[in-house]
């Protein structure tokens, strides 16, 4: 892939899209983690959870590059791939809040951006290593355009999100987009693709984007039957705690 | 006679609170002022995966007491009667909520609180409160 071809310039408009929804929200998972630490501590634990996001990611990065020539470990990606746009699809309600639930002292808050810190790298380096497609160039870039994101991320993504909910539905159709292609290039199966059935190669991303939106889809409208507040999670009064 | 005065933290929503304040004398009842913030809930999995709902709402809390100081401070040396609230939801629903739950007869607000291209991008509040709400809705320019 050159510079000058459309498909370095498609893979770069990928890369760029499954960064902004798997890793827009890094830096705000780090600030409210920290949160509960006391105001000195809170500066040092988003420095140095910002840096442990960025070593992690490299190293990942590094990692994913090497493995994937490895035969059958791009479906085992695509599989993950998939999975990673499902879940970007169906959103957590309420209830459902899992770690973090003590995060006051120093520890708890650590062991929480750390184990955010690795889980939304390895979303995001797979991502970007199938978006990428063998080309160390564009993988180097993944990696490069998510560091802006992961030290200047704000909650003015996640509102966008919010208002434009299409936004993630795109997010997650690029996954199983991203996912087909990755799988078909296998070097376990390619050979036989090419030879047998090289329409795999335009049939297999089409398949991945609407697995995950069909699958997303349901799941979600299952989730959202548990929950319907109209839009108003609840009121905090705030006279009843600062006047008496 | 309950007025709600939503309030982001915007200098047209000190207006709004001006002019509700300036008010108070038209009414036969002594007024009541309600200051509301509304704080959109954070939706990303990857947050509500990691962060706890408690954590949630004590940031929240926070985030809404900063953008309410000013508007307190100003009122609390008026004499009128007041209370401040956060809500957590979608500002129009919220605060169409707010005024049927605590019975306000009116909702005073600013226009375009927080700049034009954050307005342009994520569609002005006033107008889908004036749509939502049950009650008069006077907007400060």
């Amino acid at each position: 892939m050159e510079f000058s071809s459309p498909q370095f310039w498609t893979a770069l408009m990928q890369i760029i899209g499954v960064n902004i929804v798997l890793s827009g929200d890094n830096a705000v998972v780090i600030a409210l983690a920290a949160r509960s630490l006391p105001p000195e501590q809170q500066k040092k634990a988003v420095l140095y959870g910002s840096l442990a996001a960025i070593i992690m990611r490299v190293i990942l990065t590094i990692v994913a590059a090497k493995m994937l020539a490895l035969p059958w470990l791009k479906i085992i990606g695509s599989v993950l791939l998939l999975w990673i746009g499902i879940k970007l699809i169906v959103p957590e309600h309420a209830g459902e809040h899992g770690e973090g639930g003590g995060t006051s002292t120093a520890m708890a808050a650590i062991r929480t951006i750390l184990i955010a810190d690795l889980v939304m790298s390895l979303d995001n380096v797979i991502a970007v290593a199938a978006a990428a497609k063998d080309n160390i160039t564009l993988l180097i870039l993944g990696l490069a355009i998510s560091i802006p994101l992961i030290i200047f991320g704000s909650t003015l993504i996640l509102r966008l999100m919010d208002r434009f909910p299409v936004i993630i539905t795109i997010g997650g159709a690029l996954l199983g987009y991203v996912a087909g292609e990755m799988a078909v290039g296998d070097s376990a199966i390619s050979g036989w693709i090419n030879d047998n059935a090289h329409w795999l190669h335009h049939a297999a991303p089409v398949a991945g984007a609407l697995t995950v939106i069909a699958v997303g889809k349901w799941l979600a409208s299952s989730a959202s039957a548990r929950v319907s507040q109209g839009g108003v999670e609840a009121v905090i009064d705030l006279d009843a705690q600062t006047r008496r | 006679m309950r007025i709600l005065v939503p309030v982001d933290g915007s200098d047209n929503a000190l207006r709004a609170l001006e002019y509700a304040i300036s008010t108070a004398g038209l009414y036969r009842d002594p007024i009541e002022i309600h200051l509301l913030n509304v704080q959109r809930p954070v939706v990303s999995g990857n947050v509500r995966s990691f962060i706890s709902q408690e954590q949630l709402h004590s940031y929240y809390e926070d985030e809404g007491t900063a953008a309410l100081k000013a508007a307190r401070e100003r009122i609390d040396g008026s004499g009128i009667a007041h209370s401040a609230h956060v809500a957590i939801g979608e500002e129009p629903a919220s605060i169409s909520q707010y005024s049927t739950q605590h019975d306000c007869k009116l909702i005073v607000m600013g226009t375009r609180g927080m700049g034009n291209i954050a307005n342009l991008l994520l569609g002005s509040v006033a107008t889908k409160v004036v749509h939502l709400a049950p009650v008069p809705v006077v907007l400060i320019k």
